[in-house]
């Protein structure tokens, strides 16, 4: 099962979803029974003798209705919340195995709400279910009571509509000044937040608090507009409220004169008359199951990515060789690569160069197998990438980015991502991310919240997690935030330290294509030339690659 | 509760007053309900008098058009109370985020909190005194006109109902502490989610995704139990309501044949039950989902608003007067944290006033820790800065520093350029934009009356404005914390050489070498042992500074060069300097690419 349906996240609340529906049912049941039999009741003790069946039916009903109520409160709640654990397990996991192309902050949001939304599948489907019955239900016992009861309680709550009417246009309109108003002050906050340094030293504090607080009198102008606006329609809402109410009761109470009906009658009239005025609360519901149902989309859109699938290969014995045979990368109709057929010899330092968008950095991410080709294949060597078992291929691979995302609850963490500390330490040293970590306030158990870092400093990091690689090592821009003797100390380390590890190294600088072995020029997505650095230098273009 | 406390007593009194009076035309409807059924019964329908009947039944839409009345002055002036309440929330988190800012201690949930959360607490402030005050009006109006129908039915219903109430206000706190876990943990999940969710790349790139999986499943199965704790409050919520709001009608209809023969009429007995079903049982159902919903978020939400506006600030210190602007270092020595290592030991340290002085060294050493402390921004672990005899920091009019990030806020070119010297006349700030080079900038924007929008300016248009603006302020000593970086070399040469020749002292951490050939004297910061010197004397004896500016002349290899006047013969990668005898390095910047770099 690839997405999300309603159905099996229904399911997956588990045990408790049935006791939810036979709650809601017997609810149901009692709400409109218990009216009724309070009539009956009533007009047995009005009667004198003889009321204890009808008020001990009564009293029955009530337990029965707080006891459905206590198993629905409880049984919903539990059903809600195994669903949603459920749900949002499923979703980082399939996230984790589908790889790119992701953006954050709107996964955040569906794995926070829209799975809890999405839980709620089961519970609102039975609300869905049986909040129609206690308003049709009323209306047809009202019927059963007298006809005209039925007709004045559609005339009062033909009423109520009328009056009630034009109340959410306005609402929505007062409410958009109000955020606008809100929005400004935002918007002056972030801008002097981000020139503290500069508020510090000038010790402006106090100006840049009335700067930023001076559209405080809108907003309170247009707050006060809204509680105008509510103030008018909860007046109007007060107004309306009895309307129904009280024609029913006009209408029983002349029922009751003409003898048509009891006391008791009259009684339950007026309380189906409430009940079926509930009517108004089925768009609640109504509303809740759409909600659910388009979180249930949202997640199952998650859902639907394709993960990458892994081979069962291990790899050989072998130096490093890597070969792009007829490579060629689309996004939608744009080509990002394009017939790339390469050799890069085991051991080798490869400079991958070239002006922005010629399509190194695809070049780098299918290198590393964090995108599938759309034709050729990609091999280390010998073997095809996708062949690779997960473990093999990650254990063999490392890739360092340009920007690297830290994460992790300290520095040691974000370096180790599960590794042990003393390779965590080797890394950070052999990348020399152990220079400023030991300056760190708790060194490598510094919170990574607490280590506020440049970008060089987290490109260290993010090269000293991907150190571990034990065959290729994709570096994508990774050092183009370092000083540059930094950076040559680290592609020393990389070709010291006997590994004889084979790199792929995406970069801007001259300096660094002229420290590789091999120099592989991309010009809109396919291999404009391969060579050394001091040989392609001849040509301007080449040379202009790096201006 | 810190957050109750706090929001009763942000109640001011003379709305509240009004709010109270207008409750009592809103109550109305709910104390007449009972009473007008019970007439209308008794005296009307069963009396074979109709029209008495609808009459008492007409009075009840009476008494909702009245009632309607005060509801809306209700609501009006709930504004009143609610409006400054806001205001105020609103003035402490732009406070509290500035100064922590300013303290060095950057907020990033600032916009959220003044957005979201200031919003969630306005919402279910107004909500909980809606609920309170609507829940008092009804009972207070139900059981005036209960005891009005017959005392003794009175005496039936309430004791329930009140033991009811107290039950459910008795496991507030209780419920109270079980949301809150709930709440902890949902944050908890949102950040971990998002940590995780932002770094899948890097995750898969490494090949832990279940090391990955597992740092999220943790908080998701804590959340889940919280929530399962909840499940245990809205049972013990519903179990009030049953005594509250079911058990006096139960008691009613038991002690119905002991009534009657005591000589209750029938409309007695459906008034009696008309409040309960009509008036109490409602307001009760509001009154606990008003206080177990927004009450709960209220508490939450604005204990966390509290907490993180509330700044610790040490109190400020007693303007001193400075005799001159010379700075004095005295063993200082600064770490970010007491098992960090130093990142300054034992600095010695005299800038003359008029001095120029250029702090180097690789990126990540120090050098804005150094702007930061001789600006009193931090302060050392041990020794002292003092700026013309005070401690640093104490007179902020005597420096000023630019930092990396300039700051330009939405308003006119003038606004800002006149942001350190309020009161400067046009020619003088027309002479600081032609000195520091950011005549063609200002032109640009169309002159000194138009309108800044930073986001639309680049990083170092942003920097050419916070330049004219440091030059054009009266201090005396000048610190540009790489304030020149996002400047192409020759707009830096410009700014630097005007502010150079402006009286006073400057302080230039420098973002290229060549900023430290113009300055009179250089610090150079490699972590170990700090060495000060002119460039000559440095070039000659301090390895390190060798190697920086080699680094940044020799070899050029694609043609550009920042030194233009000192074209240098390529240099051969094979021509390397002896690599292990470097320990620090020039420092490039990201904004530098497509700048040769030697070799």
């Amino acid at each position: 099962m690839t997405t999300a349906s309603f159905g099996a996240v229904a399911r997956r609340g588990g045990r408790w979803l049935p006791f939810v529906a036979v709650a809601a049912l017997s609810g149901t049941a009692v709400t409109l029974a218990l009216p009724a039999v309070l009539g009956r009741a009533i007009d047995a003790i009005v009667a004198g003798g003889g009321s204890g069946t009808w008020v001990a039916l009564a009293g029955g009903l009530v337990a029965l209705g707080v006891a459905g109520e206590l198993l629905g409160a409880y049984a919903g709640t539990i059903t809600v919340a195994t669903a949603a654990a459920w749900l949002r397990e499923r979703l980082v996991r399939h996230v984790l195995s589908a790889g790119r192309g992701v953006d954050a902050g709107d996964l955040v949001s569906r794995v926070s709400a829209n799975a809890v939304d999405a839980a709620q599948a089961g519970p609102t489907a039975v609300s869905v279910a049986t909040a129609i019955l206690p308003p049709a239900g009323s209306l047809v016992l009202l019927t059963l009571i007298d006809p005209w009861l039925a007709l004045a309680f559609l005339c009062g709550l033909a009423l109520v509509g009328a009056v009630l009417r034009a109340f959410t246009r306005r609402t929505a309109e007062v409410v958009g000044a109000y955020q606008r108003a809100q929005g400004r002050i935002a918007a002056r906050l972030t801008e002097a937040l981000g020139g503290a340094r500069t508020i510090a030293a000038a010790g402006t504090t106090e100006r840049e608090e009335r700067r930023v607080l001076a559209p405080l009198a809108d907003l309170r102008a247009e707050g006060e507009r809204t509680w105008r606006v509510l103030a008018r329609s909860s007046g109007q809402a007060a107004a309306a409220g009895p309307l129904v109410l009280v024609a029913v009761l006009a209408a029983g109470g002349l029922a009751l004169a003409a003898g048509r009906i009891s006391a008791g009658d009259l009684f339950a009239a007026g309380r189906y008359a409430v009940i079926g005025a509930g009517l108004g609360g089925l768009t609640g519901t109504l509303a809740g199951l759409a909600r659910a149902r388009a979180a249930l989309h949202r997640v199952g859109e998650v859902l639907a990515r394709p993960t990458i699938q892994y081979g069962p290969a291990a790899l050989p014995p072998g130096p490093g060789r890597l070969e792009f045979r007829g490579v060629a990368v689309r996004s939608g109709d744009a080509t990002l690569l394009d017939g790339v057929d390469l050799a890069v010899p085991g051991g080798a330092a490869v400079a991958v160069v070239g002006r922005s968008g010629a399509g190194k950095s695809v070049l780098a991410a299918v290198a590393a197998r964090l995108r599938d080709p759309d034709e050729g294949e990609v091999r280390l060597d010998g073997v095809p990438l996708t062949d690779l078992s997960h473990g093999a291929l990650r254990a063999a691979v490392g890739c360092a980015f340009e920007r690297p995302v830290l994460i992790g609850g300290t520095v040691a963490d974000a370096v180790g991502l599960g590794l042990a500390r003393d390779r965590v330490r080797g890394a950070a040293l052999a990348t020399h991310a152990d220079d400023f970590v030991s300056r760190l306030p708790l060194g490598y158990d510094t919170p990574l919240a607490d280590a506020p870092m440049s970008g060089g400093e987290r490109q260290r990091l993010g090269l000293a997690r991907a150190w571990h690689a034990e065959r290729l090592l994709v570096l994508d821009d990774a050092t183009s935030s370092l000083d540059t003797v930094t950076e040559m100390q680290i592609s020393r380390t990389l070709t010291a330290d006997g590994r004889g590890r084979t790199r792929l190294i995406v970069t801007h600088r001259a300096a660094t294509a002229s420290r590789a072995d091999l120099v592989v020029w991309l010009d809109a997505g396919r291999v404009r030339a391969v060579g050394s650095h001091a040989a392609l230098c001849d040509d301007p273009d080449y040379r202009a690659v790096f201006v | 509760m810190n957050a109750l406390r706090f929001g009763l007593a942000a109640l001011p009194r003379r709305p509240l007053l009004a709010l109270a009076a207008w409750s009592v035309p809103e109550a109305l409807p709910s104390a007449l309900l009972g009473v007008a059924v019970a007439r209308a019964v008794d005296s009307g329908f069963l009396a074979g008098r109709p029209v008495v009947g609808l009459a008492w039944l007409g009075v009840l839409l009476l008494a909702a058009g009245v009632g309607a009345i005060g509801a809306r002055q209700v609501f009006r002036r709930l504004g009143d109370v609610v409006e400054p309440f806001r205001d105020e929330l609103v003035r402490r988190v732009v406070g509290g985020a500035l100064r922590r800012a300013v303290a060095g201690q950057p907020d990033d949930g600032a916009v959220v909190r003044l957005t979201r959360q200031v919003e969630i607490v306005r919402d279910t402030y107004a909500g909980l005194i809606v609920v309170v005050r609507g829940f008092v009006v009804t009972v207070v109006g139900a059981a005036v006109g209960l005891m009005s129908v017959a005392p003794v039915i009175g005496l039936l219903i309430l004791p329930p109902f009140v033991l009811g109430v107290a039950a459910f206000v008795a496991t507030l706190g209780f419920a109270a502490e079980r949301q809150r876990a709930a709440v902890r943990t949902d944050e908890r999940l949102s950040a971990t989610a998002g940590a995780v969710l932002a770094g899948v790349r890097d995750v898969v790139a490494r090949g832990a995704e279940e090391h990955a999986a597992a740092m999220v499943a943790g908080p998701i199965r804590e959340q889940a139990a919280a929530e399962r704790a909840l499940a245990g409050t809205a049972a013990l919520r519903t179990l009030c309501f049953a005594v509250g709001g079911w058990l006096p009608l139960v008691v009613v209809l038991a002690a119905g044949p002991w009534l009657v023969r005591r000589g209750l009429t029938a409309g007695a007995i459906m008034g009696a039950l008309t409040y309960v079903l009509f008036a109490l049982q409602p307001a009760l159902s509001r009154l606990m989902s008003g206080l177990g919903g927004s009450g709960l978020r209220f508490v939450v939400t604005l204990d966390r608003i509290l907490t993180a506006s509330t700044v610790v600030t040490a109190s400020a210190p007693r303007p001193v007067a400075a005799r001159g602007y010379d700075v004095v270092l005295r063993g200082v020595t600064f770490r970010y944290g007491p098992h960090a290592e130093p990142v300054l030991r034992d600095l010695d340290l005299i800038l003359p006033e008029g001095d120029h002085l250029a702090i180097v060294g690789p990126s990540g050493i120090g050098k804005s820790t150094m702007a930061s402390l001789v600006c009193g921004l931090l302060s050392p672990a041990s020794g002292s800065i003092l700026v013309g005899g005070a401690p640093a920091g104490v007179m902020p009019g005597t420096r000023v520093l630019i930092p990396q990030e300039a700051y330009v806020f939405a308003g006119t070119v003038r606004e800002n350029l006149l942001y350190l010297r309020p009161g400067a006349s046009t020619v003088e700030v027309e002479a600081a934009v032609e000195a520091v080079g950011a005549s063609t900038l200002v032109d640009r924007l169309g002159g000194m009356e138009a309108p800044v929008r930073p986001d639309e300016l680049s990083a170092g248009e942003r920097q050419l404005i916070a330049l004219a603006r440091a030059y054009l302020s009266p201090a005396p000593l000048v610190v540009l914390d790489e304030a020149t970086c996002h400047l192409d070399p020759a707009a830096e040469r410009v700014a630097e050489e005007a502010f150079a020749a402006r009286e006073g002292t400057l302080i230039v951490i420098a973002h290229r070498v060549t900023s430290a050939e113009r300055a009179r004297r250089i610090l150079v910061l490699d972590g170990v042992s700090p060495d000060l010197g002119t460039h000559a004397a440095l070039l000659s004896r301090n390895p390190l500074y060798r190697e920086l500016h080699g680094l940044w002349h020799p070899g050029l290899i694609a043609g550009a060069s920042p030194t233009p006047a000192r074209p240098s013969p390529p240099v051969k990668p094979s021509a390397l300097p002896g690599l292990p005898a470097l320990r620090r390095a020039w420092p490039s910047d990201p904004a530098d690419q497509g700048q040769p770099h030697a070799v």
